[in-house]
């Protein structure tokens, strides 16, 4: 059988580009490392025109839109609930702070046309500021036009906002602590970085693209599962693929296994940028090579799930008391420790109850089961986790690694510097936390 | 009643600059200074018999090139003296040193690592070229983004410009340093550590950052700025002190035949149907000018000299949130002879350790729990320090055969667990001079005075608020259009003939004169 395309990586973006190709004709092969389709909820918003264009209504796909969107322990006993609606949320506000409770639906416009931005930014590829084209600078001159046509503010809060720590930006607009605490988490995730860290307000937009005014938690879907179940593209599953590639042009992929080879003139990988490109390093520019070596991906996060008697009353539960809590579990990561007293998350979805835990960085975990458990109140045994190695979105959403520096500086258009190999996964633009984003760009530049 | 040209509230060395340059002009002219002394935060002062200090602001480093031509400043009594080395005191007994002679510190730092001696040079490259690509937005007056006003999208346009033609890989290397921490920034260099800690540390003055907290990366660059100027190196000190500078300058001032009065603390401007008269004395005197001009910082400028009224709600509000969080404390210490620092004790050939800085940076790691405490209200248990010795460059600064030393140290935060009080302010002296004493054993036997600068006492006496060295903070969304408040960074004010000057302003930071400088420019332009 001949490919025209393998795409390495049955991830969401991995199979978006996949029948994205298939879609145009091609004749696609996926392989995926696991045996089984990964069960465990994607997180984040998928754009429309994905849903649209690949039919995932059809196929399956269901995304959770819980309400309350969010529940977070009150030190004084019970609990603030934040409802999708922004009455509501408000009044809950109310109680707690009524000083915050003004200022919530202002935060929120705010905060929802920023987003907005970063949506259109999002749905195509970076623009690229060495252009000298006519059409990518028409189109980048339109983006600005677009955006001062968004008003004063808008600029002015661009600007302001983008390189600001959220905790500055939090601190600017509310007083409570627990309401601060669980914004502020947003702000921190997947970063090596505490909440008063530069950069982490763009973190917080970053993961509100998409998501309806005020509520500020990304959407969860079984978006893997149902692209799994669309047919169109063959599928190689329990292989390990490394790209292939001889004078500067990719040739194929190798499965680990067996050294079995595959042949096809277009390789599209949806793993980490520096796994893929490392084993054919000989091939690149060393500058390039080098510009890969540094893109940082510090793991952070260990993700698992919670085995509980009966599904628990939220759908989401934070444990992030305040912005001192997670700089305090951000000081821990920064000297090489898991934090003592991490940010846990605990997320409801389709009936498992999953898990996110931050800071945890790469080294010894013996304790991470027992702190976690300590955290939530349950029993080590009911927690389980797998702490990461790598960055899980393949390169941390700090301000020198998005948009047109996204993998590396001067490569965001996803092809890279050997002819016929291009990436598609989180790692390119526009990241992680958006399932399907970059797949798409990257089927768009392929095609 | 005489009335002036215009009239300078304030005489720290920017306020000196407008009124040197509005002089030079033609202008009438008069300073106010609130102290028996020009200077502002560059100041020297006699605090014990015999014993000189530049009290605050400590080394001259950024001051413009252009500022030191047109006022003819070395004929004023203006001269600097080179500081040419740095010593980094490591927590093994070695050390790392940045010497004179680039071939010499290239060596030394082959000794660390033959990997990053080899990467120095290639990074100076980069870095020389990137000083030389930002500096001149340090002369320029910062475009409006959100104005669709001729001259503001010309300004972009031409920053635009600027900046596409530094070409991918530059714009790129631009990209990273205003956004990266300076630690991840020289991880993609170089792997020795107390290397790494001694560049960052820089990066950290004046903020409420750590090292590696983004947005630290950029000031990597001034360093390579000061160098590019030629005038001097990066670093130097002023003879007679930082105070000297100011002297310099109002002695230029003085000569184009601006008055300057000092014990002439400054109460309200006045303000009539939106337009600026003149201004009220703290002993009640009015004095009226058609154009009135504040070097102080921008919550001064706007919510201490005016009235609410006088102000649109938005600019009052961006100004309440305009970062100020002094971080930085002083010790200035009289010594009866030189410290020997374990890591060299007989200071090197010609006591050459002493003539430079050193730097209390020994790891990374160090710098970045100094600031851990600092996070958390605390002043830090072992901070980093900045170390020099002016006696040594400069005799006159301490009677003979005894030596002044002056202690930069970060961190000391302004909103102090607790608040800052007399017993507090001695136990950071203390927590400072027993980290020295680690570093150089006996060295405590040599004080002979000691004086403990906390950001509150820096408030109190110069003015700025909560003692930011900087007049606010020198982050990302603090600079160029920001500062001190989106569109309000072209130096005029909601105020007719109402201007500020100050630090607080676009470019802002160290003794550079460039806002004082481009104040003067807007207001010439716009005419007195």
């Amino acid at each position: 059988m001949k490919y025209d395309a393998i795409v390495i990586g049955a991830g969401a973006n991995g199979l978006v580009t996949a029948h994205y190709l298939a879609r145009a004709g091609k004749r696609v092969c996926v392989v995926e490392q696991r045996d089984v389709p990964d069960t465990s909820a994607d997180i984040g918003w998928i754009p429309d025109v994905v849903i649209r264009d690949l039919g995932l209504s059809g196929a399956g796909l269901r995304i959770a839109e819980p309400d309350p969107w969010i529940t977070a322990p009150l030190p004084a006993g019970g609990t603030l609930e934040l409802s999708r609606d922004l009455r509501r949320s408000t009044e809950a506000i109310r109680r707690i702070s009524p000083k915050d409770a003004e200022q919530w639906p202002e935060f929120c416009g705010r905060m929802h046309t920023l987003a907005g931005v970063l949506q259109r930014l999002y749905l195509a590829p970076a623009p690229d500021i060495e252009a000298t084209d006519a059409r990518e600078l028409s189109r980048i001159a339109g983006l600005g036009l677009y955006v001062r046509r968004l008003g004063k503010q808008t600029v002015i809060d661009l600007a302001r906002i983008l390189p600001m720590s959220i905790a500055e930006l939090l601190d600017d607009w509310f007083e409570n602590d627990t309401l601060k605490g669980l914004l502020g988490a947003l702000g921190i995730w997947h970063l090596k970085q505490g909440p008063r860290a530069g950069g982490t307000a763009f973190n917080f937009l970053h993961h509100h693209v998409g998501s309806r005014l005020g509520v500020f938690r990304p959407a969860r879907s079984n978006m893997t599962q149902a692209l799994s179940t669309i047919s169109g593209v063959e599928m190689r599953r329990g292989a390990h693929a490394t790209v292939l590639a001889k004078n500067g042009r990719a040739t194929g992929v190798m499965l680990d296994q067996d050294g079995e080879t595959i042949a096809a003139p277009l390789v599209i990988s949806s793993a980490p940028p520096r796994a893929t490109l490392e084993p054919v390093a000989l091939e690149l520019d060393p500058e390039f090579a080098r510009a890969v070596r540094n893109i940082k991906a510090r793991a952070v996060v260990a993700r698992g799930s919670l085995s509980v008697g009966s599904p628990p009353p939220y759908s989401t539960l934070c444990i992030a008391p305040s912005l001192d809590y997670l700089e305090h579990a951000y000081d821990d990561a920064k000297y090489g420790h898991d934090s003592a007293a991490p940010y846990v998350e605990v997320q409801r979805t389709d009936g498992r109850v999953e898990l996110h835990v931050q800071y945890v960085p790469p080294g010894q975990h013996e304790k991470l089961a027992a702190t976690v458990a300590q955290v939530l109140q349950v029993q080590p045994s009911q927690v389980q986790l797998q702490p990461a190695e790598e960055s899980l979105y393949h390169g941390e959403l700090t301000l020198d690694q998005i948009l047109f520096m996204r993998p590396v500086p001067g490569w965001s258009r996803y092809r890279m510097p050997i002819e016929g190999l291009y990436l598609c996964g989180s790692g390119t633009h526009p990241g992680g936390g958006l399932p399907g984003a970059a797949g798409r760009n990257a089927a768009r530049a392929i095609l | 009643m005489k009335q002036y040209d215009a009239i300078i509230i304030g005489g720290g060395h920017n306020g000196l600059v407008t009124a040197a340059y509005l002089a030079r002009a033609g202008k009438s002219v008069l300073v106010l200074e609130r102290r028996p002394r020009v200077g502002g935060a560059a100041v020297t002062e006699e605090i014990f018999p015999g014993f000189k200090f530049s009290m605050f602001s400590y080394v001259v480093s950024l001051l413009r090139p252009e500022i030191i031509r047109d006022l003819d400043l070395p004929r004023h009594g203006l001269h600097i003296l080179p500081l040419e080395s740095t010593v980094t005191p490591m927590e093994n007994g070695n050390y790392l040193a940045a010497w004179a002679d680039h071939d010499e510190s290239r060596r030394e730092l082959y000794r660390h690592s033959p990997r990053d001696a080899e990467a120095y040079d290639e990074y100076g490259h980069l870095m020389h070229f990137m000083a030389r690509a930002v500096k001149p937005i340090l002369s320029m007056v910062p475009p409006d983004p959100t104005s669709f006003a001729p001259g503001d999208l010309a300004g972009l346009l031409k920053l635009g410009r600027h900046f596409r033609g530094l070409g991918g890989e530059r714009l790129h290397a631009l990209v990273k340093l205003m956004t990266m921490s300076s630690a991840d920034f020289l991880d993609e260099w170089f792997e020795t550590d107390v290397l790494k800690a001694t560049k960052s540390a820089s990066g950290i003055i004046g903020t409420f950052l750590g090292p590696r907290s983004p947005g630290t990366a950029y000031v990597l660059l001034h360093h390579y700025m000061g160098e590019l100027d030629g005038v001097f190196r990066a670093w130097g000190f002023a003879k007679g002190g930082t105070g000297a500078v100011s002297e310099a300058i109002a002695s230029a001032a003085r000569s184009f035949g601006a008055e300057i009065r000092c014990n002439a603390g400054v109460s309200k401007v006045m303000v009539k149907n939106g337009r600026a008269l003149g201004v009220a004395l703290e002993n009640g005197d009015e004095l009226r000018a058609s154009t009135v001009v504040s070097s102080l910082d921008p919550r001064r400028t706007f919510l201490q000299l005016l009235e609410r009224g006088d102000l649109p709600d938005d600019l009052i509000g961006d100004i309440h949130r305009f970062k100020f969080r002094g971080s930085s404390g002083k010790v200035n210490l009289a010594l009866s002879g030189l410290p020997k620092f374990a890591c060299m004790p007989d200071g090197g050939p010609g006591g050459r350790l002493h003539r430079g800085a050193v730097s209390i940076s020994p790891s990374l790691d160090y710098v970045e729990r100094a600031y851990d405490d600092a996070k958390y209200g605390e002043f830090s248990r072992r901070p980093y320090m900045d170390i020099v010795f002016p006696s040594m460059i400069d005799p006159g600064m301490a009677p003979p055969g005894k030596h002044v030393m002056s202690i930069f140290v970060q961190y000391a935060p302004y909103t102090q667990n607790g608040g800052w009080t007399d017993a507090r302010r001695e136990e950071f002296g203390d927590a400072v001079v027993n980290t020295v004493e680690q570093f150089a054993p006996g060295f405590k036997s040599l004080i002979l005075h000691r004086q403990v600068i906390t950001p509150l006492d820096i408030e109190r006496i110069t003015g700025l608020s909560e003692g930011n060295i900087f007049a606010g903070e020198l982050a990302l969304h603090q600079l160029f259009f920001l500062r001190p408040a989106p569109g309000w960074a072209k130096f005029t004010t909601p105020v007719r003939g109402f201007y500020q000057a100050g630090s607080g302003t676009h470019p802002g930071g160290g003794i550079m004169g460039a806002s004082g400088r481009l104040a003067a420019m807007t207001i010439l332009k716009n005419g007195t």
